[in-house]
């Protein structure tokens, strides 16, 4: 860290500033415009954060464009109807697994397209990211099929099946996401100076060893940033966990969402404060990691 | 700048600054972090206990129950099973509407034992494919049910796959206080309907409440109209794809149903079955057609407020006697992992016994066998009971009725373009019809 700081250009070097930028009207229209965005971002979320604080009498009495009816019952009734404990379990036994091994597979991939130049190479890398351009819907029914025949022991799920086990999950959500992630890598890799390796072989380093000591090290940033956007992708992800789930109690979270909506009816302030419930791990990784998240949206942009 | 001393640092020197943002150390320690989350999450994740079972003991039951109520008797009803013949019910959960948008790969894949379904069409269709196990030996050993409820059991081939559990009638609800207010008098033919809704109108009350946000409640509507101008049999064609809808019978309900729009609340394309229910308890609507399930809109001390009549007769050749009541139930998985366990819960269930705990758990829903004590059941329950006993023909409702892709991708956008303008009735059921054509052939 003291490196970063230290090196880091000093402010004051930038172009002098002037005590007040002059108004212009461009630059109203730019706030303008970044106002009406930013509000149209936050609506939805701070409506949904406020209808979950209100009681549903009262709302269904009132109307929404009321002001009233406080409460925190919606959440409290959420968490304990829908079993949020127990999803929440759900949804990491899921996530955690698939991002390790997302990364892990595709630096791989990445590392033998940057670093090794053999004839397919360019073919690989179009591979990888052609796949992120299939429709997951389109393999919907084959996948269904496919895993309803692939056994399992018994001891790795009890349904005996890849279908309605976590490991088809996990799989699948491997498979859609590397290509992405091979991508960001590969580039990143490329990015890297050609003198380290030369230098790692001359040292004697193996393959395996330039892999894992010398380039995995230096892409923690963007293994970093790509963690933080697979998390939550992929504990977003809704479809696959809804299709090759037969178990109720095996739901992630985002499926289990669902548990809220009653036959007849549905209490929409129930839902907005298990939505709300579900989606403050995904708020707290982007808060968290923010610095990384936006770096890797631009990991692309300055390198090779 | 001096010569680096270790490898470490020389690869620091690599590093342009912003990307040397974490150390080694931490690295380290979330590699080791994440190895053990790995490692626990695998373990606890996907060793996870065998629940399903293939010994004596045990029979699994998928099951939509996800609302408290129909989840409790369920609950109730397994245990009571538990205690008369030893085995366990594994019951799977899964929420109403994520179960029924599944069923086609549920069943394909590795259903449990004994599912909750529905009768009519629904049930023929997987039957007929194959996805669901013959009951007919365990029908053997029911009683208590009308020929009706052993017809909405039958698949094509004559078999039973089906056992009945509870059902609710579609009728039109009114506030008895209401009415005793006005003096309004149940109409038993449409003209006497049409001259109730235009003295409710002249009194200030909207005659028919009315909603169609979801789409399904509308077709209570239609298939109420359509079974009295019509009749229940070509009900079931129509619904089967074997009828036209652009013929004179279908274009007479839509007409008869033009003709009672204006007696309908306006705008019902952006209100909820709840929110027109409400009117209906706020005394702010005349009557509302829609199934016993209503009475959840009104508070506890107006339940005996409550009080329905069947939709008056329009042909006095078809008569008024026929209705939508749909079933819900139990089936059979094709190859069931214990057939002899899950016929026996399938047996309990269409029993005396089990019927007895839904009067006693559920106020929302009707008991299928008649041989169950209804002592328990509520004015409103006894009457829609005796209303059902009555009719001739029960129909299943028009999404239950009939292809599910058909009701939801056809059915509901043609009935909310209907409701939204009511004038082009011929250009719809060509539409209708058309895509009608394509589904059923598929």
């Amino acid at each position: 860290m003291t490196t970063s700081t230290l090196t880091r250009p000093p402010v004051t070097d930038d172009a002098p500033q002037q005590p007040r930028r002059r108004l212009t009207p461009q630059r109203v229209v730019l706030h303008v415009f970044l106002v009406a965005v930013a509000v149209g971002w936050l609506f939805p979320i701070l409506w949904a954060v406020l209808t979950s604080l209100r009681s549903y009498e009262y709302t269904a009495s009132h109307g929404y464009v009321s002001f009233g009816g406080w409460t925190i019952d919606n959440y409290v009734t959420a968490w304990r109807s829908a079993e949020f404990g127990k999803h929440f379990l759900n949804s990491v036994y899921i996530t955690v697994p698939a991002v390790l091994l997302t990364l892990f597979l595709a630096s791989c991939v990445a590392f033998v397209i940057a670093r090794f130049s053999w004839k397919l190479n360019v073919v690989l890398l179009g591979l990888f990211t052609a796949a992120n351009l299939l429709p997951q819907q389109a393999l919907l029914i084959p996948l269904f099929r496919l895993f309803t025949e692939v056994p399992l022991p018994a001891f790795m799920s009890d349904s005996e099946l890849l279908y309605d086990s976590y490991w088809g999950l996990i799989l699948v959500n491997v498979a859609f996401q590397c290509g992405f992630c091979v991508f960001v890598l590969s580039n990143y890799m490329k990015a890297l100076p050609r003198d380290l390796y030369e230098a790692a072989m001359v040292d004697g380093a193996s393959v395996w060893r330039q892999y894992w000591q010398v380039t995995m090290p230096l892409c923690r940033p963007a293994l970093a940033a790509l963690a933080t956007l697979e998390v939550t992708w992929i504990y977003n992800e809704f479809f696959w966990a809804t299709v090759l789930m037969r178990t109720g109690d095996k739901f992630p979270v985002t499926s289990s969402l669902n548990n809220l909506r009653g036959e007849f009816f549905t209490d929409n302030n129930l839902v907005s404060a298990g939505s709300v419930l579900v989606a403050i791990p995904t708020l707290v990784i982007f808060f968290l990691l923010q610095r990384h998240f936006v770096r890797g949206l631009t990991l692309g942009a300055s390198k090779g | 700048m001096s010569r680096p001393r270790t490898q470490a640092e020389y690869l620091a020197r690599l590093v342009p600054p912003s990307v040397a943002g974490l150390n080694r150390r931490s690295l380290l320690a979330g590699a080791a972090g994440a190895s053990a989350l790995l490692g626990t999450g695998l373990l606890a994740g996907c060793g996870d206990s065998d629940s399903g079972g293939s010994g004596g003991k045990t029979v699994s039951m998928g099951s939509n129950a996800s609302d408290p109520t129909p989840k409790d008797v369920l609950a109730k009803v397994s245990a009571a099973f538990k205690t008369s013949s030893g085995v366990e019910v594994a019951i799977n959960t899964v929420d109403h509407n994520t179960f029924q948008e599944n069923i086609n790969n549920y069943l394909q894949g590795k259903p449990d034992d004994v599912f909750t379904w529905f009768a009519g069409y629904r049930m023929r269709f997987f039957a007929a494919r194959g996805l669901a196990g013959d009951v007919s030996d365990v029908w053997g050993k029911l009683s208590g049910f009308s020929d009706a409820f052993k017809k909405a059991s039958t698949g094509d081939d004559g078999k039973q796959y089906f056992v009945p559990f509870s059902y609710y009638p579609w009728a039109v609800f009114y506030r008895k206080s209401v009415w005793q207010q006005h003096g309004y008098q149940v109409p038993t033919t449409l003209d006497q309907f049409n001259t109730l809704g235009a003295q409710m109108k002249r009194d200030g009350l909207v005659p028919i409440a009315f909603a169609d946000k979801d789409g399904w409640p509308a077709m209570g509507t239609f298939d109420i109209l359509n079974l009295r101008i019509n009749g229940y049999q070509f009900h079931v064609d129509l619904m089967a794809g074997k009828e036209s809808w652009t013929s004179d019978k279908v274009k007479k309900v839509f007409d008869t149903w033009a003709g009672l729009l204006p007696l309908h609340q306006p705008d019902s394309l952006g209100r909820t079955w709840q929110e027109a229910a409400q009117s209906l308890q706020q005394k702010k609507s005349g009557m509302y057609l829609l199934g016993l399930f209503v009475a959840q809109q009104f508070n506890a001390d107006e339940q005996d407020d409550i009080d329905f009549f069947t939709f008056p007769e329009i042909d006095s050749t078809i008569g008024a006697k026929a209705l939508d009541a749909p079933i819900d139930g139990y089936m059979m998985a094709r190859k069931p992992k214990s057939e002899e366990n899950a016929k026996k819960l399938l047996e309990y269930i269409g029993g005396v016994d089990a019927g007895n705990i839904s009067v006693k758990t559920d106020p929302g829903t009707l008991v299928a066998n008649t041989g169950a004590d209804t002592s328990g059941y509520s004015a409103l329950q006894k009457k829609a009971a005796e209303l059902v006993g009555s009719a001739t023909e029960i129909a299943q409702f028009l999404d239950r009725d009939t292809r599910p892709d058909f009701a939801s991708t056809v059915i509901i956008p043609a009935l909310q373009q209907f409701i939204k303008d009511p004038t082009d009735i011929g250009g719809l059921l060509t539409s209708i019809e058309n895509q009608k054509k394509s589904i059923f052939t598929s």
